[in-house]
């Protein structure tokens, strides 16, 4: 029977009284949830690998843990999403998660309920990246969190700091899209 | 009880997580691991080699050896001889002169060299118990050693073996000795065989 493996926050303590290769685990777990959320959200490579640096490099050289009811996985993804926020600042560029989207007024009545439907999603990689980049920066940004993140709704609203009806609207109405855009690619 | 069929939203997480191509490039990766091995914190000592590291400061060092002299002298202190005891308070009688004369010429020795018995304390110690040893022999050679009784049997002893001159002059001592006494009362008294 092996022993259960350590969770984030033992590793990151190991890592921080000394333990090199605790960190190697640590980044294996989270490598890739972070960048294609990085991506998913700021749709350029570039400004993505250089948060994505940035991100673990200042988690390398701090001496904090996540504080309070925060878990590791929503520690990092907040850290990342603040650099973000931090970068477009600088260059002087809006921030789009700012916008309030209003989902009622852009809501479309989603006919495509049948799951057997859902076996015709795109497999595209090319669509899919397209499909999200369509959708309001603040949808985007709560189903990234949730699918890349595998974060839950109450962790998404600790982390942007939106009340949880709102996370639990602007999720369903991300996938919503989702769905319909990917199944009308498929069946044009 | 809930309904556990994934719903089409569900789908849609599912179907994105499973698609998902792109990963960080590799040199990315190589440098960050780069950077976390090189900035690794050093690991933490236990207990002794704390203590260790601790000992070799040189602010503590002085403060340890400091600390370690000050023990060592109240050690010395602690250990210096005492003055035998009613040592000089003890009547010198003759019969004991050479002893007394003996331990005089010592304890005129011993308090000029303090600092000798300082340096080699067990010596001192040694020297001690034979004072105390001598010093009770001169006790006992203060105290009239042969009472006056036994005196006047050897006395007896004396006239009856017909050694009239050894007795009386005896009796001459016994006299001056005991001035206080009724020695020839006390002859008188003796049971004679």
């Amino acid at each position: 029977m092996s022993a259960p493996e350590p969770g984030d926050e033992a590793l990151l303590a190991r890592y921080r009284s000394g333990d090199g290769p605790a960190f190697e685990i640590l980044y294996a777990r989270h490598r890739l949830g972070l960048y294609r959320f990085l991506l998913g959200l700021s749709g350029k490579p570039e400004l993505a690998e250089e948060v994505y640096q940035d991100t673990w490099l200042s988690l390398i050289r701090s001496t904090s843990q996540p504080q309070g009811r925060a878990n590791f996985r929503t520690w990092l993804f907040q850290i990342a999403r603040n650099r973000l926020i931090d970068h477009w600042r600088k260059h002087g560029i809006h921030n789009p998660l700012h916008d309030s989207y209003d989902e009622q007024a852009h809501a479309v009545i989603d006919e495509a309920t049948d799951p057997e439907q859902l076996l015709s999603l795109s497999r595209d990689s090319q669509r899919l990246e397209t499909a999200l980049k369509d959708l309001p920066a603040d949808q985007r940004e709560v189903f990234l969190l949730r699918v890349h993140g595998d974060l839950d709704l109450a962790q998404i609203a600790t982390l942007t700091g939106a009340p949880l009806e709102t996370i639990k609207s602007r999720l369903r109405y991300a996938q919503q899209k989702l769905r319909r855009m990917l199944a009308e690619e498929v069946l044009t | 009880m809930t309904d556990a069929r994934p719903t089409p939203e569900d789908e849609v997480v599912k179907h994105f997580r499973e698609h998902a191509t792109s990963e960080p490039p590799a040199h990315l990766d190589s440098l960050i691991l780069g950077v976390a091995h090189r900035e690794a914190p050093a690991p933490k000592p236990n207990f002794w080699q704390r203590w260790v590291q601790v000992c070799q400061k040189p602010r503590w060092q002085v403060a340890f050896a400091s600390l370690v002299g000050v023990a060592l002298m109240l050690a010395l202190v602690q250990r210096t001889p005492e003055q035998a005891p009613g040592y000089d308070v003890v009547p010198a009688p003759k019969a004991s002169a050479p002893v007394v004369k003996k331990e005089a010429s010592r304890a005129l020795a011993a308090p000029a060299a303090p600092m000798a018995d300082v340096a080699a304390p067990a010596q001192s110690e040694s020297i001690n118990a034979e004072r105390a040893e001598e010093a009770k022999v001169a006790k006992r050679a203060a105290a009239p050693a042969i009472t006056l009784d036994e005196q006047l049997h050897e006395v007896v002893r004396l006239q009856n073996a017909g050694q009239a001159q050894a007795a009386d002059t005896l009796m001459k001592a016994l006299h001056k000795r005991f001035p206080d006494e009724n020695v020839e009362a006390r002859l008188n008294e003796m049971p004679r065989n």
